[in-house]
């Protein structure tokens, strides 16, 4: 039984073991140098600040932005800091930028550690210490929303709110899987595709989108999925899911998404493996 | 054109093992003018070139094997392919026993890689973070680690360089931090691409005697691949030449100077004004300050008849008798190769 449990728990106990590593060199980095230190805090605190307020001051002075209240929008803005945070903070060594660990054909340093590369590429990038900065900020706003807008803040709505936060963990990093499976056949041209489709539209799921006519609406949470990045979630964590769609829309997409990024993750890796990388570049990797 | 020492192929204690290895390569292929740009997008023009064809060969346990062979002759292929990071098009590839593309996570648990020209260090990081990363990534038992630790220290000599940022070592330094880190799992197989790439004569010397003595002492089975063939010459018993995708040649270093022929340097000092001996088969290379250097191939113009004519002759002062350096060896099969293939 005891010899059971242990084995049990065996791979949580290594996947927290890869965690703990990837901190440890983060807060070492972070400490490398005072100078370098405290401008990475101060330089973090100013970025997260004016990425909250700039549509927060609009929704103050209107009241509200496109049928949401001043507090449902910073909860929205609340909503995404968390995940943005969790991508910062889970993404550091390019693990969740993969089409430039691809592209630069530094995936041969991934095949030569004994873990599988689905476990590295969850653990690598951990980096509480410098990249914590808009969780932390997230969850204070998010604490300061609930407070206002009076939530009952149940062990249930716990749950969803995790769930969702999870959902739309899944969304951005098999978004960023599915395009960057372009840099196995393209490794020059797509080295940077997944910032790309991860940044390049950001702002926008930061937008409320109620406002909008309804096929932006659809848009928006099916071809380009920038509304289940924080704006359906929080109205479903709000209790008004829009559109009439099912709140549990975003878990039914997530799903999807993540197995057809499996299967064509799973090809290009295959095509890697069968022609290799004509392309290695040291830059980026391993900080 | 193979020329194989095939007397015990594929014994049962191998650490390498590869059979009827084939690996192929597709190159786009496009000119530059308009007609080929629509051409090429209409219909890309490809062509696959065999990086392995059909290529067997086994290492055994504790053996210190070179593998040679000219640029894109497929040596970093092999290595890739032992390491789990390519997957062949035919043929089986086992170390360890044990399939690298099936079982690659288990497998990196008991081989050692390394690629001259990468680096697995953490760059902004003190040499011993990155081990201390190894240590947890590879789960490597504390007094597995600090019994390495202290040996690759000792040996390597790198005891000053654990708390240096690994992006202010020099290359020969950072090397030897890749090879020490490389050891601290207690691999049982070595594969090293271009290890002394780029090193001076002092670091190239620490490699080399490392290399040999964790061979030595510990029974490491290393496979290293080198340009430099007096390196290889000085490190390995054994040496695997490798040219178009074809193993060419399996063999002692001896053997292998024997394919082109007793070819020997012989270097002969005049007195002042006395012009040189007239060597019959002898190559003049060069001549300065009194110093003659022949090309000698022994097997037509035998020791005893070299030294016969030297002896009568006027002006004589010293003579050196020496093997031709590996490198030249290695330059005519290239070339007599390379003939062949085309032809």
């Amino acid at each position: 039984m005891a010899d059971k449990l242990k084995r049990a728990l065996r791979v949580p106990r290594r996947i927290l073991s890869l965690l703990a590593i990837s901190a440890k060199l983060d807060l070492m980095w972070l400490l490398r140098d005072t100078k370098y230190a405290l401008t990475g805090i101060v330089g973090d605190l100013i970025f997260n600040v004016s990425t909250l307020s700039s549509i927060y001051l609009i929704a103050l002075r209107f009241g509200g932005i496109g049928g949401m209240g001043t507090d449902e929008v910073l909860f929205m803005l609340a909503y995404s800091t968390i995940t943005t945070g969790l991508f910062i903070m889970f993404g550091s060594g390019n693990n969740f930028h993969i089409s430039r660990i691809i592209g630069r054909g530094q995936l041969d340093h991934m095949h030569m550690q004994p873990l599988p590369l689905g476990v590295q590429m969850c653990t690598s990038g951990f980096s509480p210490f410098t990249g914590s900065g808009d969780l932390i900020m997230g969850a204070a706003v998010m604490a300061w929303a609930v407070r206002r807008l009076a939530l009952p803040v149940t062990p249930l709505w716990l749950t969803a709110l995790i769930g969702y936060i999870l959902c739309t963990m899944v969304v951005i990093v098999a978004r960023s899987y599915l395009f960057s499976s372009a840099a196995f056949y393209a490794p020059v041209a797509a080295e940077e595709i997944s910032t790309t489709v991860i940044e390049g539209t950001w702002l926008l799921s930061t937008f409320p989108l109620s406002g909008m006519p309804p096929w932006v609406q659809v848009g928006l949470l099916t071809i380009l999925p920038e509304g289940l990045l924080a704006w359906f979630p929080s109205l479903c964590l709000l209790g008004r899911p829009p559109l009439g769609l099912t709140a549990i829309y975003p878990l039914a997409y997530a799903l999807l998404l993540t197995l057809l990024t499996s299967l064509v993750f799973m090809k290009g890796l295959k095509h890697y493996v069968n022609n290799g990388s004509n392309r290695y570049v040291p830059y980026g990797f391993r900080r | 054109m193979s020329i194989m020492d095939q007397t015990d192929m594929f014994h049962t204690d191998s650490a390498v093992s590869l059979r009827g290895v084939t690996k192929t390569f597709v190159q786009w292929q496009r000119d530059n003018t308009g007609k080929g740009l629509l051409r090429n997008l209409l219909r890309p023009e490809k062509r696959s070139i065999a990086a392995l064809a059909d290529v067997s060969f086994e290492i055994a346990r504790g053996e210190f094997a070179a593998y040679a062979g000219p640029n894109g002759a497929g040596k970093s292929t092999t290595m890739k392919l032992l390491g789990g990071m390519l997957h062949p098009n035919a043929g089986t590839l086992s170390v360890l026993g044990m399939s690298p593309q099936k079982e690659r996570a288990a497998l990196m648990r008991r081989l050692g890689i390394l690629f001259g020209n990468r680096t697995e260090l953490w760059w902004d990081h003190p040499v011993i973070q990155s081990f201390e990363w190894k240590k947890v990534v590879w789960d490597i038992p504390d007094d597995v680690y600090r019994r390495n630790l202290c040996a690759v220290v000792e040996m390597l000599d790198i005891g000053d360089l654990l708390k240096t940022f690994a992006r202010e070592l020099s290359l020969g330094q950072r090397m030897r931090a890749d090879l020490a880190m490389l050891l601290l799992h207690s691999p049982e197989v070595l594969l090293l691409d271009e290890p002394t790439l780029g090193l001076d004569v002092v670091a190239k010397r620490q490699m080399i005697d490392f290399l040999k003595r964790i061979n030595l002492e510990s029974g490491v089975t290393i496979l290293v691949t080198s340009h430099d063939m007096d390196d290889l010459e000085e490190m390995a018993r054994r040496v695997l030449m490798i040219s178009d995708g074809r193993i060419a040649f399996d063999g002692g270093f001896q053997a292998l100077r024997g394919l082109t022929g007793s070819l020997t340097r012989v270097r002969i000092t005049m007195e002042e004004g006395c012009l040189p001996p007239d060597i019959p088969n002898g190559l003049l290379l060069s001549r300065e300050r009194g110093v003659f250097e022949y090309e000698i191939d022994l097997v037509t113009t035998p020791v005893k008849s070299l030294l016969g004519q030297l002896s009568i002759a006027d002006g004589v002062r010293d003579i050196e008798i020496q093997k031709a350096p590996i490198e030249q060896v290695i330059a005519q099969l290239y070339k007599g190769w390379k003939s062949q293939a085309s032809a």
